[in-house]
């Protein structure tokens, strides 16, 4: 291999320049929280998605290629641990229908709906595109504005919470996975009712962060979303818990079990702060 | 006339145009993510492919310009830090300066020239995320990127051997 002589023309040296120039200073503004240019993302992600989802059309066969050999390998395993599971739950289900009759009693008297406010209507989507780099975890969804998707809408896979909406095109959106380092979440024990802050950090697991009672919190409870800033419904199946090699407790997420292809976006509207001309002001007197 | 003015080659904007097109392709390819055996990789590394076989004689002015544009739409649609793959880019193309080669790269000669590349992008990724961030990056998905775009490299030489053949200018993009 030969090399011509290594000299760029004048502006060609300008134009390098620039370009660094430019790049560095795109970075710089992105660290500062001031980066614009989201016509830009949403543009450059509705015109990735289809093409993503071409692309994704081998990509996922050669996984559920590999998913089914797993699979076969544990069948006898699965089966084992299925029945198990099947005699646990019989014998809860009996339990939690006495339970359900009790609480729907209690709220009769009461007058009050504790009922967990879940949306029933789903909006089916295809994740075509997912960025597992080295600083971002997200997803590129083949639905958005025009089939009633919006910011902040939670994302869920059969197995459980995949993340929430961050950015929306008119076809296409970008969700914020929960390992994402940028992703909190108020989350609860499905257990005790123990709320804490889901926090990813780019790890399988993410951590829970500003736990408000330690001892309420055991490994292998179930952790939901709390609803806690209103932003999210309460009840979504998030994980489980467990604990890192520092003592630390960590969420196994539901929604690593199996890859990520088919998912859902829960339309969920979040409670809205009372607007200034709602507001009646206390009377001093 | 200098020496210089004899030394320098004719630069093809055709060559630089395509080239800046497949780059662009890459860029909206390298969201794909691909998890098999519990272990999920994107296709991050793959424009990195695109530029070690960037056309010979490829028009320098063109090419920037359209570095710079693919670098960008590549950091809009991944949804990573703005500007990284804007850096990286042109950084890989002033080292390796890829269209300046005068023959064909041997096998070896590519693939040492690859890792090289690889090394030096995982460096300038791993520089600008934690200059965002203040974050170490994870360096498992980058050894994992770069092993998913190592066992694609000759589907692309193949890929851009057929379109030399397509164009019949061997000498704009050789090999």
């Amino acid at each position: 291999m030969t090399r011509k002589d290594r000299t760029y023309s004048g502006w060609t040296r300008v134009a390098l320049f620039v370009s660094i120039g430019l790049s560095l200073f795109l970075i710089a503004i992105g660290r500062a929280g001031q980066e614009g240019g989201t016509a830009g993302r949403v543009m450059a992600q509705e015109s990735a998605a289809p093409l993503a989802a071409l692309v994704s059309i081998p990509v996922q066969s050669v996984e559920n290629y590999f998913q089914k050999l797993a699979d076969r390998r544990a069948v006898y395993e699965d089966n084992l641990d299925l029945k198990a599971e099947i005699a646990v739950l019989r014998e809860r289900q009996g339990r939690y229908e006495n339970l359900a009759m009790k609480v729907a009693r209690y709220e009769a008297i009461l007058g009050v709906d504790t009922e967990t406010d879940i949306p029933l209507r789903k909006i089916a989507a295809r994740a075509v595109g997912e960025s597992d780099g080295p600083f971002v975890r997200s997803l590129l969804i083949n639905v958005g504005r025009n089939d009633g998707v919006v910011i902040g809408n939670p994302v869920m896979s059969t197995d459980g919470m995949v993340g929430h909406i961050i950015n929306v095109g008119a076809h296409s959106a970008r969700v914020l996975r929960l390992s994402d380092l940028n992703s909190r979440i108020p989350v609860a024990s499905a257990r005790t009712g123990a709320t804490a802050i889901l926090a990813g950090d780019n790890t399988i697991n993410p951590k829970l962060s500003f736990i408000s009672q330690r001892l309420d919190w055991k490994l292998g409870d179930h952790v939901i979303s709390s609803g806690d800033d209103g932003s999210l419904p309460r009840g979504l199946a998030v994980g489980i818990v467990i604990q890192d090699e520092n003592g630390g407790l960590r969420v196994s997420l539901d929604s690593r079990k199996n890859p990520i292809d088919w998912l859902w976006v829960s339309p969920f509207i979040p409670v809205a702060p009372p607007l200034d001309e709602d507001v009646v002001e206390a009377d001093p007197s | 006339m200098s020496f210089r003015d004899v030394k320098t080659p004719t630069r093809s904007l055709p060559a630089a145009l395509i080239a800046g097109v497949f780059l662009i392709l890459a860029g909206a390819f390298s969201i794909v993510s691909i998890n098999v055996l519990g272990k999920s990789a994107s296709l991050g590394f793959l424009p990195l492919i695109v530029l070690v076989l960037w056309p010979r004689r490829a028009n320098e002015m063109a090419s920037i310009i359209l570095i710079f544009l693919a670098g960008l739409f590549t950091d809009w649609a991944v949804g990573g830090v703005v500007g990284q793959s804007t850096l990286i880019f042109t950084i890989v193309w002033i080292f390796f300066r890829p269209e300046m080669r005068e023959e064909p790269y041997a096998f070896l000669s590519l693939f040492i020239i690859w890792v090289l590349i690889s090394l030096l992008a995982a460096a300038l990724i791993s520089a600008a995320g934690w200059f965002v961030y203040r974050v170490t990056p994870d360096i498992m998905a980058l050894i994992l990127q770069f092993s998913v775009a190592t066992v694609m490299l000759p589907c692309f030489l193949l890929l851009r051997r057929w379109i030399a053949q397509l164009y019949g200018n061997g000498d704009e993009w050789g090999r």
